[in-house]
């Protein structure tokens, strides 16, 4: 069963780590379409977890397109378009890099040093320049 | 939805001390609710008078549709209530107190009773007096959940619980909380005894409730905004109810934040942060 890490003290509602986590998973493969979702009630045992909650955060990711009800069996990761979920990916990384940008502000490091630290990971990671479409 | 207890103009003093003030409170069916309130902040009073057992001076409550003030027996039988302290009789064993508040209701899960019993590992031959606190608390629990309830109220129910223990409780409640009929309200003045459980969060502060609101939107809503400038005395936070200013730096907890005007601030080359709070820090500000 998938494992949720919640932390409840944390100002983030626990549906927002729930759907980012799920969000996040999709994105990086590891839940792959057609995957079924534990129960909200398994969630909520599993996590000590208002049930509500477990629901709200299944529901927003239905909205979103990232799960499918299935009528009697749970919920079920749906088909991830590769226009839609390159878009999603893109804006789930926007929003780290927002988070690390605004720690660099913090620890005075300018834009300059941030930009080399990222192009020596990427170079480091050996990321390509260019990743060929094979859509 | 139904409203399972309505509360108006609810006020009660002791001696000279004025613990609620008029307090307007409206509790719909399914709501799961922390109320959280500072020592002394009269949450013990407030639950008293809801339940009747020590009336207001003035103002009306209606419990699943009744005044509380006459109750019919039925009714009263859809509520459950675990004190703050062990006011049962003391020189019955667990066995027989459970045999006991048996008699007085026509419901009653015996198969429940026997299966927290178990878990929490209570010795029913014991006396309720020779009983330490925590497992005392745990008995009121048994007592409160055995008649299956529609309506529970548990005062500082894990205050007497060691940290398995609470979590434990905090687990029970998870899965009355599954039934959406039921309304729990439990009283606390630890944030994190109810940011799992809680659905809905009430802070009782000066004698009336001066928030009460979704869980989810109160962290949503109730953030702390800093704005970098160079003129830091000409900006206004919107919504704050405090603020504080250092060099190039404004800042402010809010109870909604402006989007519009944070907008507005970042295109005339502001830096506008927003950082989520805990709800202890937020349940210290609100009631700073």
């Amino acid at each position: 069963m998938i494992q949720f890490n919640i932390e409840a003290s944390s100002g983030i509602p626990i549906y927002k780590q729930i759907f980012e986590q799920v969000e996040r998973m999709i994105a990086n493969g590891y839940l792959v379409e057609g995957t079924l979702l534990p129960s909200v009630r398994q969630v909520a045992n599993n996590i000590d977890v208002n049930p509500m909650t477990i629901s709200k955060a299944y529901g927003l990711l239905e909205e979103r397109g990232y799960l499918t009800r299935l009528r009697g069996k749970g919920m079920m990761v749906a088909h991830q378009s590769e226009e839609k979920s390159k878009k999603e990916k893109m804006m789930i990384l926007d929003k780290m890099i927002a988070e690390l940008v605004s720690d660099a502000v913090q620890m005075g490091i300018n834009k300059q040093e941030l930009l080399t630290l990222i192009a020596d990971k990427a170079e480091q990671l050996n990321l390509p320049d260019k990743i060929n479409s094979q859509g | 939805m139904t409203t399972t207890i309505q509360i108006s103009k609810l006020s009660k003093s002791y001696k000279k001390q004025q613990v609620l003030t008029e307090l307007d409170w409206s509790i719909k069916q399914g709501d799961v609710i922390g109320l959280l309130g500072k020592n002394g902040a009269g949450k013990s009073t407030l639950i008293n008078a809801i339940l009747n057992i020590n009336p207001a001076d003035s103002g009306s409550v209606s419990l699943l549709g009744e005044d509380n003030k006459v109750l019919t027996s039925a009714t009263k039988a859809r509520i459950g209530y675990v004190p703050q302290q062990n006011d049962e009789i003391t020189w019955l064993t667990v066995k027989e107190l459970i045999q006991f508040k048996k008699q007085f209701y026509a419901h009653w899960n015996d198969s429940k009773v026997a299966e927290l019993i178990s878990r929490w590992e209570i010795d029913t031959n014991k006396k309720m007096s020779e009983l330490s606190v925590g497992q005392g608390q745990r008995v009121l629990i048994i007592l409160a959940l055995a008649h299956e309830p529609d309506l529970m109220i548990f005062d500082e129910p894990a205050a007497a619980l060691d940290p398995a223990g609470r979590r434990d409780f905090l687990k029970e409640i998870v899965n009355l909380a599954a039934d959406e009929n039921k309304t729990i309200i439990f009283s606390t003045h630890i944030t994190t005894d109810l940011e799992r459980v809680a659905n809905k969060v009430a802070i009782l502060h000066q004698g009336k409730i001066c928030h009460f609101d979704d869980l989810d939107n109160v962290k949503e809503n109730v953030v702390k905004v800093s704005v970098i400038s160079d003129q830091p005395n000409k900006i206004t936070i919107p919504y704050a109810i405090n603020t504080f200013q250092d060099n190039h730096q404004v800042n402010g907890v809010v109870t909604q934040v402006d989007l519009q005007w944070k907008k507005e601030l970042e295109s005339q080359g502001h830096q506008v942060d927003i950082t989520p709070m805990s709800l202890e820090d937020i349940f210290l500000e609100l009631t700073a």
